[in-house]
């Protein structure tokens, strides 16, 4: 490997991504020589060496500005461009990108913000960044068919107690500290917003026909939908359901909930273990 | 030679799957569609369905120090498998070193060691996706003190030594022609011709001092000028209009690519000899 590239790729890094900016940067920098930036980058009578490089300083920033400011406009709109900026500039030097593609640049926003100062005063923000990113997770997850309602209807009922049911590979339940799924439709929406309340909620994020939906999931519904990707059967998840609620009738609690995931395509497969033992 | 094509962006998506708009080909970002799933790859099976296509990185990071990502040689393979694009195209530049991706185009210093690395990176990457890849000349706006070549030697003799593809980016010819005070005509006229099988054509910002590649202007009157001179010595190459910022409908798009096509038909040019494309398609 050429050490020399190597050195002059690592300065470079290290000049563009400094902290307190570049002249500072080359200030402190050990491994520049007596003749300093001038010796490594030609400046001239329009650029110094030090603005060239400000140049891809300042492109770095603002581009990962920008693309987080699109994976996270809710809780941009909360903080305001101001607070969101300076939000970005630590979290950046906290978690640089590391993947090839700028996707991955606000996985670690929601982590950040829960020990963040600047959400003090907003304590519901890491939650709503959390909800935000997984709309950008569940828009590119992993493809699958869902179930038609004719393939359930086609199974005997002496199978279903040991039947199994698949959700779709893309969907996540997250499970919340603070009720921010109005507050981020509201945003969505453009309508007047007001800080999420407390309390912890079970938040369902899916995708259906390439549509990316989110609503909050009742008692019974979350411990069945978990159950179910846990690889539940379905006899102990109507058991969830008909305790979960003390559902005063619960068959037609359980099939209103087979019919809504099916409406809303979460499931893609309904398998009895034998199914894949055959496999 | 697939003709004047537009660069692909979501906001058309729609447009482009609803309408089939009269565009010659389309040339998309590979790292948009290197996902699990969703709504990406749904929108690229149906342009693949009408359109030809070419694959373009961003982030093959191809002069960077750190080993090459196996992982991302695979995906863009596996995509390039399932999308049979005419054509992959990456930059001649680093994006990032010790682990770390800075998401920009930094150049090279324009050295025999810079060359060596570079050359035979992209004969790794040619071997895992099996077949010659173009390489783009950037946009830059710092040189090094330590360079021994000119940009023009340097990617001529990358392409020569990994027998690889150029795709010339006429509006990042004139942006950095103009940053570091070098003649954008003798760029032009010291590209092997033989090498040379797409342009890409976009506009930029002036910030008085320096030019900066932004994607989001019109293609300059200069920029044209330059890319007529390109007709004239590389005979029928494909070229791409690039939008990436305040990006306006399709149709303005359409109308950039074919005054590209009208400025071809008016030049007189020589036939272009046997080229990496002409190569590829035999």
């Amino acid at each position: 490997m050429p050490t020399d590239l190597k050195k002059l790729q690592g300065l470079l890094y290290r000049l563009i991504t400094a902290p307190t900016g570049v002249a500072e940067g080359v200030a402190s920098e050990r491994e520049l020589g007596a003749g300093g930036l001038d010796a490594i980058v030609l400046g001239d009578d329009r650029l110094s060496a030090q603005a060239r490089v400000e140049i891809y300083a300042n492109m770095y920033f603002y581009r990962l500005l920008d693309v987080l400011k699109e994976d996270f406009p809710a809780t941009l709109t909360v903080l305001g461009e101001d607070n969101f900026h300076n939000l970005v500039t630590g979290y950046l030097l906290e978690y640089p990108p590391t993947e090839p593609s700028v996707f991955y640049c606000g996985r670690q926003l929601a982590a950040f913000l829960r020990d963040h100062p600047i959400g003090d005063g907003a304590p519901f923000l890491a939650d709503l960044a959390a909800l935000e990113r997984a709309i950008v997770e569940v828009f590119q997850g992993p493809d699958a068919a869902a179930l038609e309602p004719d393939s359930l209807r086609a199974i005997a009922p002496v199978h279903w107690p040991a039947l199994k049911l698949r959700i779709h590979p893309s969907a996540q339940i997250l499970a919340l500290d603070w009720r921010v799924s109005e507050l981020l439709r509201a945003i969505e929406e453009r309508r007047p917003w007001k800080p999420a309340e407390p309390g912890a909620v079970k938040v369902l994020v899916w995708r259906r026909n390439a549509r990316v939906f989110y609503r909050d999931l009742q008692r019974p519904e979350a411990d069945a939908l978990e159950a179910a990707s846990r690889g539940a059967t379905f006899a102990k998840i109507c058991d969830l359901v008909a305790t979960g609620a003390g559902h005063p009738d619960p068959v037609a609690a359980i099939n209103r909930l087979l019919a809504r995931w099916l409406s809303d395509g979460l499931l893609t497969r309904a398998y009895r273990p034998r199914d894949l033992a055959r496999r | 030679m697939l003709g004047y094509g537009v660069g692909l962006r979501p906001q058309h998506y729609s447009h482009v799957l609803e309408t089939r708009p009269k565009v010659d080909w389309f040339e998309v970002i590979s790292e948009n569609f290197m996902v699990a799933g969703g709504r990406p790859l749904e929108v690229l099976e149906g342009v693949r369905a009408n359109y030809p296509i070419a694959m373009h990185g961003v982030s093959m990071s191809i002069g960077s120090t750190d080993p090459l990502s196996r992982s991302y040689l695979r995906q863009l393979r596996d995509l390039a498998r399932r999308f049979e694009p005419a054509w992959i195209s990456d930059h001649l530049c680093w994006t990032g070193v010790a682990g770390r991706n800075l998401h920009d185009l930094l150049p090279l210093p324009y050295t025999d060691e810079a060359l060596r690395h570079v050359v035979a990176r992209i004969r790794q990457v040619q071997d895992v996706l099996e077949r010659p890849i173009l390489v783009e000349n950037v946009s830059s706006y710092m040189a090094f003190a330590d360079s021994t070549m000119t940009e023009w030697e340097f990617i001529s003799a990358v392409a020569a030594e990994a027998d690889c593809g150029i795709l010339l980016d006429i509006n990042n010819i004139f942006v950095s022609a103009f940053n570091h005070r070098f003649d954008a005509d003798r760029y032009i006229d010291a590209m092997p011709v033989e090498r040379v099988v797409q342009y890409h054509l976009a506009g930029h910002s002036d910030h008085g001092a320096y030019l900066l590649d932004t994607h989001d202007h019109p293609v300059r009157d200069e920029v044209w000028a330059l890319y007529e001179r390109a007709a004239r010595r590389f005979g029928p190459v494909s070229a791409l209009v690039e939008w990436d910022d305040n990006i306006p409908e399709l149709a303005e798009l359409g109308r950039t690519a074919d005054r590209a096509r009208t400025i071809f038909g008016a030049t007189a040019h020589t036939a272009k000899p046997d080229s990496l494309e002409h190569r590829d398609a035999d």
